[in-house]
């Protein structure tokens, strides 16, 4: 019977638009602070990928996230759930696949599935079904026995057992092979994201990132660094790359630094590279008219792996 | 269905701008026509392995653009036709060419209601004889 208070417990907090907000998050390793004051929204129905170099704190926040870490300080709701008060029902509706996945190795693909079905709140079988006959797992082999991308394959299908409105993915594709990631990567976009679940996935592999993801957020040591949509980004943030017809002078590039949207800037004898945030293509029409000494102005976009090596230098001016 | 649709995730240009531009140079040369139905956000996403949201904001892109229409029960349909969007082109061109009139006068000094004036009395002589 399901007391009252545990129904109200069950009511997950309305959020509006967002599967998981963090906010102010810290979470500490020993003395070593993982996550610092880490703040950030995934918006509901989006494939958000979560990246940052090694170390940055991804694996942590995943775990802190789904209840495995208390935090130090800070607050997190997931589906609108806490992360420390509601864990239990959290996790029932969010499907969770990690980098080494706890999978009993002497148990066959299909006593695993039992396991899994007689351990959860609520089961589908049919989509698990579908998908390890999509993936074409055999029933009979025992765990050990699988390959390293048959064992992620088999972890994300029993993923999909409890119907999660939310998927957390660790590294989902690391170690699997080109075709194994394509087509994990594909499930993830034409039959997760596309029947309207949150898939929310750290990677360092930028170029997969890149293709498969609507929103990114970058973190180094801990922080976040950037959010947003990637075409959003893709669109504000540029270079601009000026060759004047002599080496500017530190007045000529405080001209350039005062200018709108102008960031970052790079010289090297009559080149300089800024970086634009906003309408770059309006900015070098301005200053083209503006009657600057230069030979050429160019627009450069940025690609995924641009930006985020921009966003890893301007942060270490920037702290 | 979507196979002329040949999308590169590492660029600087964005997906959804990639998307839009080649379906609507699909319909400006004609191999997408009026009544076309364009594939599912679902089918797309799976054919070219990107998140549904990006096609999503693509396809309302092109909506406003109204190159194609939301139909319920059937899908997104194109509306526009290769023709209508030339004559689109060319009336954008002629807007375009108004602004450099305008900024030529600007230049020379021409004050605004006198520039209205010129551009009255030559609408008036070409659309009022049209109409007698």
């Amino acid at each position: 019977m399901v007391t009252t208070q545990e129904k109200a417990i069950a009511h997950p907090v309305e959020l509006g638009d967002s599967a998981i907000e963090i906010k102010d998050l810290v979470v500490n390793y020993g003395s070593k602070r993982a996550v610092d004051r880490l703040t950030l929204s995934v918006p509901k129905g989006s494939v958000y990928g979560f990246l940052g170099p090694n170390g940055a704190g991804k694996t942590t926040t995943i775990k802190t996230l789904l209840g495995f870490r208390r935090p130090d300080a800070g607050s997190a709701t997931v589906l609108g759930y806490d992360i420390v008060a509601n864990s239990v029902e959290l996790r029932a509706r969010t499907g969770y696949v990690s980098e080494v996945n706890s999978l009993y190795d002497s148990l066959t693909v299909g006593q695993m599935n039992d396991f899994c079905r007689s351990t959860a709140r609520q089961w589908n079988q049919a989509a698990v079904d579908r998908y390890i006959k999509m993936f074409n797992l055999p029933e009979q082999v025992r765990v050990r026995q699988l390959s390293k991308g048959m064992g992620r394959q088999l972890a994300f299908s029993l993923a999909m057992g409890s119907d999660p409105d939310l998927l957390i993915l660790d590294e989902p594709t690391s170690g699997l092979d080109p075709i194994a990631r394509h087509e994990l990567l594909n499930r993830l976009v034409g039959e997760i994201a596309s029947e309207g679940k949150t898939v929310f996935f750290s990677s360092h592999i930028l170029s997969e990132v890149e293709a498969v993801a609507d929103w990114i957020g970058i973190i180094k040591a801990g922080h976040l660094v950037v959010s947003d949509e990637l075409d959003h980004l893709k669109q504000n943030q540029k270079v601009l790359k000026l060759v004047y017809t002599e080496p500017p002078t530190a007045q000529e590039l405080d001209v350039l630094k005062a200018m709108p949207g102008v960031g970052r800037i790079e010289q090297e004898g009559r080149s300089v590279r800024a970086m634009v945030d906003g309408d770059a293509e309006a900015l070098a029409r301005s200053i083209q008219a503006s009657g600057l000494n230069l030979r050429d102005i160019d627009v450069v976009g940025l690609n995924l792996e641009d930006l985020f090596l921009e966003y890893m230098k301007e942060d270490e001016s920037g702290y | 269905m979507a196979i002329w649709l040949d999308i590169n995730p590492r660029s600087g240009v964005p997906l959804y701008v990639q998307i839009v531009g080649q379906i609507r140079h699909a319909i400006e040369v004609g191999a997408l026509q009026a009544g076309d139905q364009l594939p599912t956000v679902r089918q797309l996403a799976t054919e070219l392995t990107i998140a549904p949201n990006t096609i999503v904001k693509a396809y309302n892109e092109l909506q406003t653009m109204q190159l194609v229409e939301s139909r319920a029960g059937v899908g997104t349909v194109v509306i526009a036709s290769s023709d209508e969007m030339t004559r689109a082109r060319q009336v954008e061109a002629i807007r375009g060419r108004l602004g450099a009139v305008v900024r030529d006068a600007s230049g020379l000094g021409v004050e605004a209601d006198v520039l209205d004036a010129f551009y009255a009395d030559e609408v008036e002589r070409y659309y009022g004889e049209q109409g007698e």
